[in-house]
């Protein structure tokens, strides 16, 4: 039974992996594109699984594969915007300027707030914070990045249009409520 | 209890900030309306309002007519370099076209050159530009591939840096269906 519930997660592991990927660097608006454009499409899509992962595997108990797939996440991100910036500088400053448009401010708190996350999760025994403050803190963060960074992906056009709305839509929802789940069970283990 | 309360406020300020950052952005980022269209091509474009008139006909209410002048938006010098070389078309699949008036007179401005550049399939916004010039009814039209979202929205680039007017350059956006987009100018006097 363990096995099959293993294999389960793995095969829903790979899936949530590849399926962003795949529409993302199939779609029309790579048509031409120039390698820093490929490896920042490829960058975010793989972001958006790492992302959606995260919740699931702190509720299976997998905290130092969740806090490297955190890190993780952050380096695809930066990776992600680095390659736009290679890729047009104006175009990118312009888009995280007060005049850009509303995905790229998206975007932005998203990665301020992955940051946050991401280093709670690294102090986490050395910041003075009960364990309660910092459970809240983590999974508050944790869902402005899920929310906003899909909600990124859903606003920017080309990437992942039409049925790959539905995924970002579909994944979204499964990450946002992985966290509250994630945040019960691990409340549960800590009292018992 | 107290601190649970603090940092109860504390994410509703945080909530609030991030919300109210969202809303005061524009979508497709500042002035950048969408200009894309589908299906027939129009012929003529309609007219700018005037801001004021003299009551009668002929050249002194036309001089005395002013419309307004079409004002750059952020991110409308993005990727411009000057003197783009006046190619036939950019490719086919999409139009642009626009007309160019004087904000003075609101008279249409035969044989100003202006710039277009945008991403398409063939080349990136830096690479994928031209320059063209108004006809004798102050219209431009330039037949290009279709431009493709490389930064998350497709967008168009329509600029002016001749002398003998001001200066303007605007960013507009278009559906990723759209067949054509049509980009007016009016040129304010330079200086």
């Amino acid at each position: 039974m363990a096995d099959w519930r293993a294999l389960a997660f793995a095969a829903g592991v790979v899936a949530v992996v590849a399926v962003p990927v795949a529409l993302a660097l199939t779609d029309r608006h790579l048509a031409g594109a120039s390698s820093a454009l490929v490896l920042s499409t490829t960058a975010g899509a793989l972001a958006v699984s790492a992302l959606v992962v995260q919740p699931l595997l702190a509720r299976e108990g997998r905290i130092a594969r969740h806090e490297i797939l955190g890190a993780v996440a952050l380096v695809l991100v930066l990776v992600h915007v680095g390659a736009l910036f290679a890729e047009s500088s104006e175009d990118a400053w312009f888009a995280i300027s007060p005049d850009g448009p509303t995905r790229a401010r998206m975007a932005l708190v998203a990665t301020i707030a992955l940051f946050g996350v991401v280093t709670l999760g690294a102090l986490r025994t050395r910041l003075p914070l009960g364990a309660a403050t910092w459970r809240v803190l983590h999974a508050y963060l944790a869902v402005v990045v899920i929310a906003l960074g899909i909600g990124h992906a859903v606003l920017t056009d080309g990437a992942l249009d039409d049925v790959g709305t539905t995924v970002l839509v579909g994944l979204g929802l499964l990450g946002l409520l992985g966290i509250p789940a994630a945040h019960i069970v691990r409340t549960r283990r800590a009292r018992s | 209890m107290r601190r649970s309360w603090l940092l109860g406020l504390l994410l509703a300020l945080v909530t609030a900030g991030i919300v109210v950052a969202l809303l005061d952005s524009e979508v497709s980022g500042t002035g950048a309306e969408n200009v894309g269209e589908s299906g027939p091509e129009r012929t003529a474009t309609p007219e700018p309002a005037a801001s004021a008139g003299a009551g009668g006909d002929g050249d002194a209410e036309r001089r005395e007519r002013r419309c307004e002048a079409t004002e750059s938006n952020p991110g409308g010098t993005n990727n411009y370099l000057p003197d783009a070389p006046a190619q036939g078309s950019l490719g086919s699949g999409f139009v642009i076209t626009g007309l160019v008036r004087a904000a003075d007179g609101c008279r249409p401005l035969q044989d100003v050159r202006v710039q277009v550049w945008l991403a398409t399939e063939t080349g990136g916004e830096q690479d994928n530009r031209t320059s063209v010039r108004t006809d004798a009814e102050g219209r431009y039209r330039i037949e290009t591939a279709p431009t493709i979202p490389q930064f998350g929205e497709p967008n168009i680039h329509v600029g002016y840096d001749d002398d003998d007017y001001g200066e303007v350059f605007i960013r507009r956006v278009v559906d990723l269906d759209d067949e054509r987009a049509v980009v007016d100018l009016t040129l304010a006097p330079s200086g």
